[in-house]
């Protein structure tokens, strides 16, 4: 079956989120049946981020990635062009290439040689004229199942979804906040060399639903690496001036003190050249945006790409089952910062958020927490509560999409829970409903 | 050729074995004090000018193969003041992952030793296998090959630069709270 004819939703997932009364079931994070509707429902549909611009800007140049857990190979053929295409052969279905990334001019597969382009056509079959008779075979029908591949200033997105509406319109207003990260200084963003890839015993939303809205749990879980990094606690809490701004599901939440994140990099010099960029990035973006980019912040894409734009750290949560992820990390620097700015960013970053950072070491623990005490049959049936902030939805004269006051609300959340269940009961992408009517559709956002 | 290799010059003569000898004590002795988790008595073992690097790996096919640069995504890519932060985390008294305490082993394998053109310089390659057991059962083991730059600073040694590989692919834990 196609991805996009899907059966009849076997339930109504709404049993599972209450967005009104603010509660989420936990057998979402433990049950096996969900899983394998997230993968169909989520994984098969939505647009998600496969690679950026600067990690193959070459012809030949690729990367190995998945969505959801189908193996993708990301490649730039030599028509300049991006092709996303599943990692599988289609003669007997071994996987056609091994290697994270590289540079090929094809992909030749392991088993019996069928070889690819770059642009995931079949080109090849060794002893061609001796195995296949005419009409065995029509090799421009037989390549891998390609996807969609659309870009936003660099990031390379891929759906397998033929009904999925187009990126601009998946993203939304939630351009409007990611060009504060993305588009702030002319040259955009570049990923420096390197992935750091590791797995935990978690659900993979715990990672999403983390950065899409939990301000909350730095002051605690992060306060000893906050001490270390900063010499002493976290700024107070602030309830003015901070936000929660939700967008199909996408979330991004933030104060606007204007240098919180960076400042955790620990690096005097990547606050004197943001102080400068200040002005620039005010004149490009506007004010506001000026003060968004770096003040303590995180967001994350539906369903699984997160980044913390200050600290300047990038992740896809891949689902590995219910109870397990793997994680994928990236330091994003300035195109144009000088490289010793670069360098003190990608210090700061690696010792604040990979397996071994004093700020993510805190929040696997608590993750993998949260997926295994689902054991218990009696802790698995049991309600969370995500009720923090209910009332305090607000319209604001600037800030697009849904607004909450408060970096510490459960808003985003919610958000994401609620898009969660809207795809999960979705038939297709038309009974998909719209939750927010967008201030700029068909504009840009800068 | 990593980075230790290209700027130490491997000498002709073959070290002794007081010397082989003298670097396993002090690998041991800095493997027991990072057991016991006195970090500031590990500190003490490097030279203001360590630094200790833990590039990210990645899978290229052989021809492709390249060594990580300086901008590279690292685990650690640490000086002396970035690992004193993260021993003033675990001194704050609210690293809540680390209370209760990990147990860790820490091993040191395969150790030979390179004399370089500088006499109070070594190079000596091992293999660091950290064994960590957490919360109520986990255990995890890393394997990572290790490339010191040894230095005799006032007879004692000390390590100015650890290169650090680790032998995952996809690092298999949530955390790295070691020092391999
Ligand atoms: S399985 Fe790929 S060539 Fe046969
Ligand atoms: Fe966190």
């Amino acid at each position: 079956m196609r991805p996009h004819e899907q059966a009849q939703p076997p339930q109504d997932y709404f049993r599972y989120v209450n967005v009104d009364a603010g509660w989420v079931d936990r057998r979402i994070f433990w049950d096996e049946a969900i899983y394998e509707r997230e993968l169909e429902a989520i994984f098969a549909r939505c647009w998600q981020f496969v690679a950026h611009d600067s990690q193959i800007p070459n012809a030949g140049d690729f990367v190995t990635t998945y969505l959801g857990e189908d193996g993708v190979i990301v490649s730039r053929h030599t028509d300049g062009k991006v092709y996303v295409y599943l990692n599988a052969c289609p003669h007997r279905g071994n996987k056609i290439c091994f290697a994270d990334e590289g540079n090929a001019r094809r992909f030749t597969c392991n088993y019996h040689g069928w070889a690819f382009s770059t642009a995931g056509e079949l080109t090849g079959l060794p002893s061609e004229r001796e195995a296949y008779d005419a009409g065995d075979i029509d090799k421009a029908a037989w390549g891998p199942r390609r996807a969609r591949v659309e870009t936003y200033k660099g990031m390379i997105f891929a759906t397998f979804d033929p009904d999925a509406p187009g990126l601009e319109e998946y993203l939304g207003d939630y351009r409007w906040y990611l060009d504060a990260f993305l588009d702030n200084d002319e040259g955009g963003i570049e990923f420096l060399p390197g992935t750091i890839k590791s797995y935990a015993n978690a659900n993979w939303k715990f990672g999403v639903e983390n950065f899409i809205g939990d301000a909350y749990h730095a002051w605690w879980t992060h306060d000893s690496g906050g001490r270390a990094m900063m010499g002493g606690p976290f700024p107070a809490y602030d309830p003015k001036d901070t936000y929660h701004a939700s967008v199909n599901g996408h979330g991004w939440e933030f104060a606007l003190e204007g240098f919180g994140d960076i400042a955790i990099l620990g690096s005097q010099e990547v606050i004197d050249y943001y102080a400068a960029l200040k002005p620039k990035i005010a004149a490009r973006l506007g004010e506001l945006r000026a003060r968004l980019f770096g003040s303590l912040a995180s967001a994350a894409m539906f369903p699984n790409m997160t980044f913390l734009p200050g600290i300047h750290t990038f992740r896809m949560w891949l689902p590995r089952g219910p109870r397990k992820l793997e994680l994928r990390v990236w330091t994003v620097v300035p195109k144009n910062a000088p490289q010793s700015v670069k360098q003190a960013i990608n210090i700061g970053c690696n010792m604040t958020f990979n397996p071994a950072g004093t700020l993510e070491m805190d929040d696997g623990e608590n993750w993998e927490g949260n997926t295994r005490t689902n054991r218990g049959w009696v802790s698995r049936h049991e309600k969370l509560h995500y009720g923090c902030g209910k009332s305090r939805q607000i319209e604001h004269p600037e800030l697009p999409g849904i607004v909450h006051e408060g970096q510490f609300n459960d808003a985003n959340q919610r958000l994401f829970y609620q898009r969660w269940a809207d795809l999960m009961n979705a038939k297709s992408w038309s009974d998909v409903p719209q939750r927010y009517a967008p201030r700029y559709a068909g504009r840009p956002t800068r | 050729m990593n980075a230790i290799a290209r700027d130490v010059q491997a000498a002709a003569q073959p070290p002794s074995p007081e010397l082989i000898s003298e670097v396993q004590q002090f690998y041991y002795r800095e493997a027991r004090l990072k057991d016991r988790q006195d970090y500031r008595a590990w500190l003490a073992l490097l030279t203001p000018d360590v630094h200790y690097w833990m590039p990210a790996r990645v899978q290229r096919y052989r021809r492709d193969e390249r060594a990580p640069s300086v901008l590279h995504s690292a685990y650690y890519n640490d000086h002396l003041e970035h690992l004193e932060k993260r021993i003033a985390r675990l001194e704050t008294g609210t690293c809540w992952t680390e209370d209760p305490a990990t147990r860790t082993a820490h091993l040191v394998h395969n150790v030979e030793v390179e004399h370089t053109d500088d006499p109070d310089q070594y190079r000596v390659h091992s293999i660091s296998v950290v064994y960590r057991n957490i919360n109520e059962d986990e255990e995890h083991t890393l394997h990572c090959l290790r490339e010191d730059l040894l230095r005799r600073v006032d007879g004692q040694l000390r390590i100015a630069r650890r290169l650090l590989t680790a032998q995952q692919n996809i690092f298999m834990n949530k955390s790295l709270n070691v020092f391999p």
